[in-house]
């Protein structure tokens, strides 16, 4: 049995956060915070301990889900996947992220890329399948899923 | 060049008086050379600053000077201020190094308008080799420079105006592409919106059947989903691979939700369809395959539900046609919501002109769409 993971969510729409939340903690694990802006991630960030965060681009004050991305990977204390329906506006370096739910995703889609996330945070590499509509950064491409 | 032959004017010979060379009186190529429409005048070298020492009537005629005004007089009263300085250096070195020059310089008239001149010079030498004369001839080239300079300038103005027409299109097609990417964004968001509402109400129903209703509503919703962001993910968004759209349903369908007991069997050609058929298609195949897995296997003894499903794609002749297929309980056990699933296929099928078979397939069933797919059917889609 691999342990619960902590989530932070960065997600302006309350309901797509709302459900987030939900599908989090069907799946066992649980949500230590959610933010709408970059200012609030920071806060967030801060004050939380989380294992990753997901965050979208497009957030109450404009395009800072990178910001916060870079916020989160200078102090090193979790781990970021991004979630946008506009996966074009992430940088090629992925702002030192793991990789991409792109929106929309499928509920079944969402749960599997969590339990891939759980087992590449607490033990990796992942051992499950990648999940379709999950897009790993070119970083953690050659960690996790190097070309055999 | 134009040595025509014209009468010669009375008194020509005077013309002459000056050049002490061999060319004698009656010599017929000095007749010609004096009336000749060609501009033409003789420099002596071995005098000081190289003298004008005969010039033709139509050197005259061309320059508006006077004979004595020009005889003993240096060429450089044709020059002028917007004279180009790299021509006259270049007639310069010419004179000093005895050498032939054709040039086009821009020469001054005695009324001080200004006509461009394709100058000839070439030295003359006598039986010795030693040099005697300059001769030069000088054509008033004004009309062809005109043009030039018109052409050049249409030139500017074409290249300038289809550069203004370049940007501006290139600003209509940025606005255009930021708009299709806003589109694209509030699309997928509204989608994900829709699912998270039907997610967030069957949490709260207790009615199991009204559970039901709205998992599979959710599938349908989310099949749309894949549609898109499949579709806005590629780089050729009017165009969409049904098969990779396949893999990703089925995987979706089956890891997620527990029921690793069943098998898919997946035969896929990579198939490309009009975006426009996209949807119907994925609807289609989402449809046929939630209901397979829904109905098809029967509970075992263990409690598990084990099966193959599978998805067979290819196209042969102009044709798409997908095979959906399982091992398990066949047609007989259809129930009330499949009808409903069926109707969706068959409207869906006639959208498509697409004919669909159900066949018992013992064990199982096996469905069987065929549509036309052929580049005979772009711009033909309703």
């Amino acid at each position: 049995m691999i342990g619960p993971l902590k989530v932070l969510i960065v997600e302006d729409e309350a309901l797509l956060a709302m459900e987030l939340e939900s599908l989090v903690e069907d799946a066992g694990h649980s949500v230590v915070g959610w933010a709408t802006s970059l200012a609030e991630a920071k806060d967030m960030v801060d004050s939380t301990r989380a294992d990753i965060a997901f965050v979208d681009i497009h957030l109450t004050d404009g395009p800072t889900g990178v910001d916060v991305a870079e916020y989160i990977g200078d102090r090193k204390n979790s781990m970021v996947v991004f979630m946008t329906a506009n996966p074009k506006r992430i940088p090629d370096h992925f702002a030192g992220a793991i990789g991409v739910i792109a929106k929309p995703y499928t509920m079944n889609g969402f749960t599997s890329a969590l339990r891939y996330l759980q087992e590449g945070v607490r033990r990796p590499p992942p051992t499950s399948e990648r999940p379709a509509g999950f897009t790993l950064s070119p970083a953690f491409e050659t960690v996790w899923a190097p070309a055999t | 060049m134009d040595w025509k032959r014209t009468r010669e004017p009375a008194g020509a010979w005077h013309m002459t008086d000056d050049l002490h060379a061999e060319q004698g009186k009656g010599d017929p190529f000095a007749a010609a050379i004096r009336a000749t429409r060609m501009s033409m005048i003789i420099t002596d070298p071995r005098r000081p600053d190289n003298p004008i020492v005969f010039a033709n009537d139509a050197f005259l005629r061309l320059t508006g000077y006077e004979r004595h005004e020009v005889i003993g007089k240096s060429c450089r009263f044709l020059q002028g201020p917007k004279t180009d300085k790299s021509a006259i250096a270049q007639i310069r070195d010419a004179i000093s190094g005895e050498a032939d020059l054709s040039v086009d310089i821009l020469n001054y008239r005695k009324d001080g308008s200004t006509f461009w001149n394709a100058l000839y010079i070439s030295p003359v030498s006598n039986d010795k080799g030693e040099l005697q004369f300059f001769f030069a001839s000088q054509l008033d080239v004004s009309d062809r420079k005109r043009s030039e300079h018109r052409i050049t300038a249409d030139k500017d103005r074409f290249e300038k105006a289809v550069k203004e027409r370049t940007a501006e299109l290139e600003a209509a097609l940025e606005a255009q592409t930021t708009l299709l990417h806003e589109v694209d964004h509030r699309v997928k968001n509204n989608l994900q919106m829709i699912s998270s509402l039907i997610l967030m109400q069957s949490r709260t129903a207790s009615d199991d059947n009204l559970k039901r209703s709205l998992s599979t509503m959710l599938e349908r919703i989310e099949a749309l989903s894949t549609v898109h962001r499949r579709l806005y993910q590629s780089k050729d968004v009017s165009k969409f691979d049904v098969s990779d759209f396949a893999r990703d349903l089925i995987s979706d369908l089956l890891t997620a939700s527990g029921r690793s007991e069943i098998s898919p069997t997946l035969d896929l050609e990579p198939i490309v369809i009009p975006a426009e058929k996209a949807t119907p298609v994925a609807l289609m195949v989402n449809e046929l395959v939630t209901n397979a897995l829904k109905h098809a296997f029967k509970e075992k003894p263990d409690g598990t539900r084990s099966g193959r499903i599978g998805i067979k794609m290819s196209q042969p002749d102009g044709h798409l046609n997908i095979e959906v297929s399982d091992d398990g309980v066949g047609m007989a056990d259809a129930n009330g919501d499949a009808s409903f699933g069926m109707r969706l296929i068959k409207s869906l099928a006639r959208q498509l002109r697409a004919d669909i078979e159900w066949r018992d397939a013992g064990p199982g069933t096996r469905v069987v769409i065929s549509m036309p797919n052929g580049p005979q059917q772009k711009g033909n889609q309703s």
